[in-house]
């Protein structure tokens, strides 16, 4: 066995020309490739963290921005329901001037109503005294007297129907009823005015005196009283007003 | 086919040079790996084709093998280093081409692949180290180790050398002598067999070579980290 220094020198270039050749034409372009995917790679990450980062910044934001129209809605809300109640204080507040104005308007309609009221009532009570004055002074006799009131009552008991006037008169003693005692002279008047009527004639009557009567002379008996007194006259002619309603 | 294997046959000379065959079948081994490499690596893309695909991941696992050995860039070392892997690989797997020897069953090929270690070895040892730092390291872990560590550095890449041509060469041998006394189709199993042994002794070149820049560069201490097959 021999050992070729001319092969093993052709040998050590060979292998020196073949790593440079593999290092030219394989190594560093397969190495250069993979580096490349790999600053691709490293890159796309780096983007894909960058825009991870931009969405959370942007979620942070958008809910910063949430939470802040939340809290301007929030002062808007109170400011407007402020704005409410104020605007509600200050409607009621003129409801109630405005209700204080027309309440003192209407009371003081109300009290001129009334004052209204009973100068018509006081006009109108005016009236009517003087109606009634005036008819029961019409129909008082002339002259005012126990004698003049005698004569009336013998016409009213006169006026009286047949029966009821002898039922009437024959049933008891008779009581005459003045508003004031009377006289002699006036008793005597009494009697002649009596004398006119058959059934009276001749009767000397009781006398009580009733001063609710206010003037005249009313004949009672056991069955029944024949009227003949102002205060009588009044009471009809009040009951009459009655009937007739106001202003009759 | 020489009448031995251990003999050089001279295919021509340039000039007073002899070119032996060994020599040839390395240059064609040469411009088939260049051919293979240029073709492949004309359109590398982002999206690659399995060509490439191939290519990518026979890259990263020199890388990774490299990474394993020394921390660091794997980039210092690869090209040396794929460089004897796809050689040796190649150069082994050359025995399938009927009429081709592998220059590695031959001790030149093999020698001059050891030499280019040893002196990548130096090479390294004092680009990280530094002379006196490399040469520092032979005194470690006491300067009694310096002899022997010298002769360490001779040893190991003689066995280095040793080890990829006895088993090479034996291959051929084997398949040799089985072609000569069964017939064609015998020495098929055993060829087979030949083609897992030249990947690994591929292999095992490459690492072992990987594994003394290792210890050159990492702390001087050109201890053997030779793991024997």
């Amino acid at each position: 066995m021999n050992f070729d220094w001319t092969t093993f020198a052709f040998q050590i270039v060979n292998v020196l020309v073949l790593l440079a050749i593999l290092k030219h034409f394989l190594f560093r372009p397969v190495a250069g490739i993979i580096k490349a995917r790999q600053e691709e790679t490293d890159a796309a990450i780096a983007r894909a963290e960058a825009t991870r980062a931009e969405a959370q910044a942007a979620a942070a934001q958008a809910k910063a921005e949430a939470e802040a129209n939340a809290a301007a809605r929030r002062d808007i809300l109170q400011k407007a329901q402020e704005e409410a109640a104020a605007e509600r204080a200050r409607l009621l507040d003129e409801a109630r001037a405005e209700a204080a104005r027309l309440l003192t308007s209407v009371q003081a309609q109300a009290d001129d109503l009334v004052v209204k009221a009973e100068a018509k009532t006081l006009a109108r009570a005016l009236d009517l005294a003087e109606t009634i004055t005036a008819r029961a002074f019409a129909a008082q006799p002339r002259p005012p007297t126990p004698a003049g009131y005698a004569a009336r009552l013998v016409e009213a008991v006169a006026a009286l129907p047949d029966d009821s006037r002898a039922s009437m008169f024959g049933s008891g003693p008779l009581i005459l009823v003045p508003a004031q005692p009377l006289s002699d002279a006036d008793l005597a008047a009494v009697r002649a005015a009596f004398a006119a009527v058959p059934e009276l004639a001749g009767q000397t009557p009781e006398v009580a005196i009733d001063p609710e009567l206010i003037a005249g002379l009313d004949l009672r008996t056991p069955s029944g009283v024949v009227h003949n007194s102002l205060a009588h006259d009044l009471a009809r002619m009040a009951e009459a007003l009655d009937g007739d309603g106001p202003g009759g | 086919m020489n009448d031995t294997p251990l003999s050089l046959t001279t295919a021509f000379h340039i000039g007073p040079l002899p070119v032996t065959l060994p020599v040839v079948i390395t240059w064609g081994i040469i411009v088939f790996l260049a051919a293979l490499s240029f073709g492949l690596t004309r359109r590398l893309s982002m999206r690659p084709s399995w060509p490439q695909a191939v290519l990518e991941m026979i890259v990263t696992a020199i890388d990774g093998q490299i990474r394993a050995t020394i921390p660091g860039d794997p980039a210092r070392f690869r090209d040396l280093v794929g460089t004897l892997l796809l050689f040796v690989l190649i150069a082994n797997w050359s025995s399938l081409v009927p009429g081709v020897e592998p220059p590695t069953a031959h001790l030149e090929t093999d020698a001059a692949l050891a030499l280019v270690v040893f002196v990548a070895t130096i090479f390294y040892g004092i680009r990280a180290q530094g002379l006196g730092g490399y040469l520092a390291s032979f005194a470690r872990p006491t300067w009694v180790m310096i002899p022997l560590n010298l002769i360490e550095q001779v040893t190991r890449t003689f066995s280095l050398m040793v080890r990829l041509f006895g088993n090479v060469m034996s291959g051929v041998f084997v398949i040799g002598i089985l072609l000569s006394l069964a017939g064609l189709l015998a020495p098929i199993p055993l060829m087979a067999l030949d083609l897992l042994t030249g990947a690994v002794q591929a292999y095992i070149f490459a690492t072992l070579a990987l594994v003394f820049i290792a210890a050159a560069v990492e702390d001087g201490t050109p201890d053997s980290k030779e793991t024997r097959p």
